[in-house]
């Protein structure tokens, strides 16, 4: 049974018929006709029906596919393990709720780099900048979102776009621009250096020092966050980590969080106003936005 | 132990929701085993599998408040997963590979069959799983979700978001093609593989011949999906 010996026979037809995909329809008693009045067909009929059987038996034999340990590891560490301690309201301890920090970005990064890995690092990096851009323009949906509300979604298309995204706007623009509305004239952050050792209770706390100047130095360890285009991908991070569209950053403080240093952005979002402190390592491209803590300001 | 392995899909949506850290970990917990399983097979590639897996409960995770309790919570995590899956192989279809020397790789099958099945059906197996991967996506994730997870027609039409008669005739002419392939591969063994493509092909000549034979009287659906969208 090739399938050749069928000849005359709409084999997706008799498949139909067979699997009781017509029942009920008038197909159904064409079909019949047919299997009873042309021998072609009843040969089909009787070769195919046995045949689709013990595929079916086959199939229903597979053994069980458990997931790997790596996969479910993987899973593990991004839904299972709480990185961090929040406060809802800094001034209350008592009122102090764990919740997870979910490093979307560096996930979203991590494959990124695996898709465009086959074309050139340099592409890669245009890409990135040109999802940052899309994404906090507000058309980041991914496809796998729109399954998750309705029925038709697919998921990752963000990844089509990715690549597709209109990469050389960023460079026009300062630290806290792209993530503005489009359109608007974003006011650039203010950019401090007050190396205040912030904590999971202070951070919600306003600056202590106000030094309104680009130029304000960053110490050492977060040196390369001082050049414009890595802080704005690191801004762009925060804003993909915090999973609630463009953020307007108001400053950018190079300080320490619990002892290390870290660089603290206050912004708001559409899930509200926050204070972020990430590493320095937050911004790498192959990185993520090296999340230490984040907190609701009020 | 899992203080919350006792609570109920859809109460650990909602402790999620609530803030509860935790909930939506022991759901995947719960799960994991099925939707790889799922992916696996539907995608046919590990590493696809395992980003499809990722992306699609990554998703879920950000939209658990927007599920609106249609259907249950497996059944929209199955949902999300397969139509990852699909999504991956569309987009491989939209950005195509080198071809085979054979001509025959199409890209929505799997670049390679399944992990090996025991050493003493082997063969048969490999067979099986290789005429498996070489179905049309939607085919292949209908039979994955019905005749090898076991789920009923019903369930199965709500995760992949179409009718249940659509989701019988996909099962239905993917049984067929597998049919021929497993006929072919293993009576014709030299001849196997310049047969393979007759399976995909040789259902559109047969429906023109229909056309011109006993059926001609009335007007036959055609062979393509359009009759299944029902």
């Amino acid at each position: 049974m090739t399938g050749a010996e069928f000849r005359g026979v709409d084999i997706d037809l008799l498949a139909d018929y067979i699997g009781g995909a017509l029942a009920g329809t008038p197909d159904e008693s064409v079909v019949a006709t047919l299997i009873a009045d042309d021998p072609a067909w009843r040969d089909a009929y009787e070769s195919l029906s046995g045949g689709m059987a013990a595929v079916q038996a086959e199939l229903g034999q597979f053994e069980p596919e458990p997931m790997p340990d790596d996969v479910a590891a993987r899973l593990e560490e991004a839904f299972a393990a709480p990185r961090m301690t929040l406060v809802r309201d800094a001034g209350d301890a008592a009122d102090a709720v764990r919740e997870k920090e979910f490093d979307l970005a560096k996930r979203r990064a991590g494959r990124r780099l695996r898709w465009v890995t086959p074309i050139a690092v340099a592409a890669g990096a245009v890409a990135f900048v040109g999802f940052g851009l899309d994404y906090l323009a507000g058309r980041d949906t991914s496809s796998a979102d729109k399954a998750a509300t309705t029925a038709g979604g697919a998921a990752d298309s963000a990844a089509r776009r990715d690549n597709n995204a209109p990469a050389p706007a960023r460079a026009e623009s300062g630290p806290g621009a792209a993530v503005a509305g489009k359109g608007e004239a974003p006011r650039p952050p203010q950019i401090l250096a007050t190396g205040t050792n912030y904590s999971a209770q202070t951070l919600a706390l306003a600056p202590a020092q106000i030094l309104s100047s680009r130029s304000a130095a960053a110490p050492a360890p977060l040196a390369r966050l001082n050049a414009t285009a890595t802080l704005q991908q690191c801004l762009d991070l925060i804003a993909a980590a915090n999973g609630a569209g463009p953020i307007t950053t108001e400053t950018v403080d190079y300080a320490k969080f619990e002892g290390k240093p870290a660089i603290v952005v206050r912004f708001t979002a559409g899930n509200g106003a926050w204070a972020w402190a990430s590493g320095p390592s937050c911004g790498t491209v192959s990185g993520h936005a090296d999340t230490l803590a984040k907190v609701p300001v009020r | 132990m899992d203080p919350q392995g006792g609570a109920s899909d859809a109460d650990l949506l909602r402790a999620h929701l609530d803030g509860d850290a935790r909930a939506f970990a022991v759901l995947v917990r719960r799960h994991r085993d099925r939707l790889w399983a799922v992916a696996l097979r539907t995608i046919g590639d590990r590493e696809e599998a395992a980003d499809a897996v990722q992306d699609a409960l990554l998703s879920a995770h950000r939209n658990a408040a927007k599920f609106r309790g249609d259907a249950a919570v497996t059944t929209w995590l199955h949902r999300i997963v397969v139509n990852a899956c699909l999504d991956r192989i569309r987009r491989r279809q939209a950005h195509p590979t080198v071809p085979l020397p054979d001509g025959n790789r199409g890209d929505d099958r799997p670049s390679a069959p399944e992990p090996a099945a025991p050493a003493e059906d082997h063969d048969t197996a490999l067979v099986v799983r290789q005429a498996l991967a070489d179905l049309p996506a939607e085919q292949r994730a209908a039979i994955v979700l019905v005749d090898i997870q076991g789920y009923p027609v019903a369930e199965a039409a709500a995760m992949l978001g179409v009718a249940e008669g659509t989701i019988k005739s996909r099962c239905a002419r993917g049984r067929a093609r597998m049919a021929l392939a497993l006929s072919s591969l293993r009576g014709h063994e030299p001849a196997a593989r310049g047969d393979r493509g007759h399976a995909a092909e040789g259902n559109q000549q047969a429906a023109q011949a229909v056309s011109s034979g006993p059926g001609a009287g009335r007007p036959l659906p055609t062979s393509g999906e359009g009759r299944d969208e029902r």
